[in-house]
């Protein structure tokens, strides 16, 4: 439970004949991760295996079933079966219907995109159009001429022009338009004229008619092709709905082809056998040992051996099923080490607590308790769920400490705060001793000391887990030393002032030079721990005050929940003490507005709240694990357990 | 002449004074940390959203190193709630 799942180290060495024989029934088991294989210069004529003879037809294939699935818009990964398809089946639909389908999507997809080029072309000749349409000349007259010269273009206004020409001038269009036909011997003074006027020459389209017709007609094409694209698209959603199941299928069981003809990639082989090193857990490892002699009747060896270095160890969780979701937000630190303490369940108690103490509302908590079980339907990812069910227990710890801090979106329950008081004197609402701050303080940093000795003392399990002989010794006696340090620190404390909640030693017995007997024994204490500490590295004693700044940070844990508080009792004094209520007293049809404009505030405001409440709740509570807590003795590094073989979601053997 | 009804108003005066003075230090407290923090976060959170445009995966770990300066405005925060009350 506190410990990473056991592993046991197995060899295998078979004929290459009964290769694929093996492959197959490891991937079933789905248990045996692959130690890869590195050829090493002395690897004693031990080279890395060539993939099975159908490795490239099937990924030939795969790579068909996932143009199709691109082209019409299946993505595997969010696609829910309604049942399993026998894999025999798949495979017969591979031979006989996979290239007709993949005919069919292929001429839609490449007409689609025909149509698509041909859409364009019609919208820039369309554009092109457009200014000619203000003047009211048809096209064929722009060109053709011997002595003349056309202007056509955009001109910022229109000009005055003194030789003989024809002019037509509009301004309905952007840029306005203007045209100009003069003889030739007039075009450098006209071309003059216009430049000065910021004239932009436009292209005479190659079309003949009149514009207005011209453009209408292109319209019209763009829409006949749109319909035309539709009815492509629409075609592909019908092959979607009729071939998805089947394709989605195909993908995975090709994938699942691919993956074990492509397995030889990671075994050593000689000329006649192959060698294959992995990890399987060990109440796991007799099945598969057994599995695997039955199928080679025999013609297999097995050798289990010794787990010299636990670096390479893949790493498991073995952790009863309510703690499994708090796994991602240990990985998002690091995974474990394989001789490592697994802190996942300490996490699963502490983390709720926090996030509690910070968030404690009723309110709050029912909101998110909420949100948590009704946005698992809609999240579908396995890192979503988890992060879901994490939230749902924050919030069910989150109402219990309402319950106990008496809080309710911001005000109190019909009942005393059952431990200390958080309520603020916002808005007149002040209950007899207002908030109780410093109390509330004392007891955060009861829970930082507390939580931050519990990381010292697995900081000393780990230690003898994780290291060897004289240094394991010297780790251990370290960490005993930091808590030394801190306690002693808090002796000499206690000593000399006396605090609320925590034990007044002031009237201790003087012993020497105004020192009474607990700082003195405060006094020593810190001395040992310092030289503890330094025995192992004399460096560390530059990190002695983080023992002070680590024990001050769980005040965060009052802190972020008071400011929670006072933007929950504002919310509620501006809504309703300061809009709402005096609106109330005398209905005017302007007070209705008022109270709906309240109504929303109060909504906004306690929705800004409950945002702010997860993630001032969930990072800080995160980060006192993190940075706080893992610190004093967490590793972490270790190889994640991929075993070989994949779940099959839409296909069954 | 001592006017003693002046002096009872100066020590009114005095007390709302020193009011004003705890209300003004935990105003700076919180005011003062906060800035602190803004700027620490500032250069970690840019360089976040970059590592995350880089590679999504760093996304929790990123996050998490952004609020890391937040402990800076938490020690305001409880400095001015001790002043407070």
């Amino acid at each position: 439970m506190l410990w990473p799942e056991r592993m046991r180290r197995l060899l295998i060495a078979a004929p290459k004949s009964e290769i694929k024989t093996i492959i197959k029934e490891l991937y079933r088991h789905k248990v045996y991760h692959i130690e890869d294989f590195v050829p090493e210069s002395e690897s004693g004529g031990l080279s890395i295996g060539h993939p099975l003879p159908e490795a490239s037809s099937a990924a030939e294939t795969l790579i068909k079933v996932r143009a199709i699935e691109n082209a019409c818009g299946i993505d595997p990964a969010r696609f829910e079966a309604r049942m399993k398809i026998p894999a025999s089946r798949v495979r017969e639909m591979i031979r006989t219907d996979l290239s007709a389908i993949q005919k069919e999507v292929e001429d839609l997809v490449n007409s689609r995109s025909k149509l698509e080029t041909l859409k364009k072309e019609h919208e820039q000749r369309a554009r092109e159009l457009e200014p000619f349409t203000a003047i009211p000349l048809d096209l064929e007259f722009y060109r053709g001429y011997r002595g003349f010269t056309v202007f056509a273009g955009h001109i910022s206004h229109d000009v005055k022009i003194d030789v003989p020409h024809e002019k037509y001038f509009s301004d309905k269009v952007t840029g306005n338009m203007i045209v100009v036909v003069v003889q030739n011997e007039h075009q450098e003074e006209v071309e003059r004229i216009l430049l000065n006027a910021g004239f932009q020459a436009l292209a005479i389209p190659e079309e003949n008619g009149a514009p207005t017709d011209r453009l209408q007609a292109h319209l019209d094409e763009i829409r006949r092709i749109d319909d035309e694209i539709a009815a492509i698209n629409q075609k592909l959603a019908e092959i979607r709905e009729k071939h998805a199941e089947l394709l989605v299928a195909c993908d995975e069981l090709l994938t699942a082809d691919v993956e074990r003809a492509e397995a030889p990639l990671r075994f050593a082989t000689t000329e006649e056998t192959f060698i294959s090193e992995g990890w399987v857990p060990d109440d796991r490892a007799d099945e598969i040992r057994e599995a695997l002699e039955r199928v080679t009747n025999g013609r297999i060896y097995i050798e289990e051996l010794e787990i010299e270095d636990d670096s390479r160890v893949p790493v498991e969780y073995d952790n009863p099923s309510f703690a499994t979701p708090t796994q991602l937000l240990v990985d998002l630190y690091a995974r474990p080490r394989y001789s490592e303490l697994d802190p996942t369940l300490l996490v699963t108690i502490v983390f709720p607590i926090f996030f509690g103490l910070i968030l404690g509302d009723v309110g709050y908590g029912a909101i998110l308790l909420a949100m948590s079980l009704g946005l698992r339907k809609f999240l579908k990812g396995e890192g979503m769920r988890s992060l879901l069910k994490v939230l749902s227990y924050a919030s069910v710890s989150s109402i219990v400490f309402g319950v106990l801090y008496s809080e309710f979106l911001g005000y109190s329950l019909p009942w005393e705060a059952l431990i200390f008081s958080r309520h603020l004197n916002i808005g007149g609402h002040a209950t007899a001793h207002g908030p109780q701050v410093v109390e509330l303080l004392l007891l955060a940093i009861w829970i930082g000391i507390l939580h931050v000795t519990l990381g010292r003392v697995l900081g000393m399990a780990n230690a003898r887990r994780l290291y060897h002989g004289k240094h394991a010794t010297k780790a251990v006696i370290a960490n005993a030393g930091w808590i030394g340090v801190m306690w002693g620190i808090l002796l000499m404390i206690w000593s000399l002032f006396p605090i609320p909640l925590m034990p007044n030693l002031t009237g201790l017995p003087v012993l020497f030079m105004g020192l009474n007997t607990s700082a003195v024994v405060g006094a020593i204490l810190i001395l040992m721990g310092v030289i503890g500490i330094a025995q192992e590295n004399v460096l560390e004693i530059v990190e002695l005050p983080t023992i002070i700044s680590h024990v001050l940070s769980y005040a965060r844990l009052v802190a972020v929940g008071l400011s929670s508080v006072a933007i929950a009792m504002m919310v509620n004094y501006l809504a309703i003490g300061m809009i709402i209520e005096p609106q109330l007293e005398a209905i005017t049809p302007i007070g209705v507005i008022a109270i709906i404009f309240g109504v929303l505030l109060f909504v906004l405001g306690h929705l800004l709240n409950t945002a702010l409440g997860i993630l001032g709740g969930g990072l800080h509570s995160l980060r006192l694990h993190y940075v706080e807590f893992f610190t004093k003795f967490y590793k972490g590094g270790g190889i994640k357990y991929k075993p070989f073989g994949k779940r099959s979601k839409f296909t069954e053997e | 002449m001592v006017d003693f009804g002046t002096a009872e108003v100066t020590l009114e005066m005095v007390q709302a004074s020193q009011l004003g003075m705890k209300a003004f230090s935990a105003a700076l407290a919180v005011g003062l940390t906060g800035l602190a923090s803004a700027i620490a976060e500032m250069t970690i959170g840019s360089a976040a959203v970059g590592a995350t445009a880089e590679n999504r995966d760093v996304f929790g770990l990123v996050l998490l190193l952004t609020v890391i300066p937040e402990t800076i405005v938490i020690f305001g925060l409880v400095v001015a709630l001790l002043l407070m009350f």
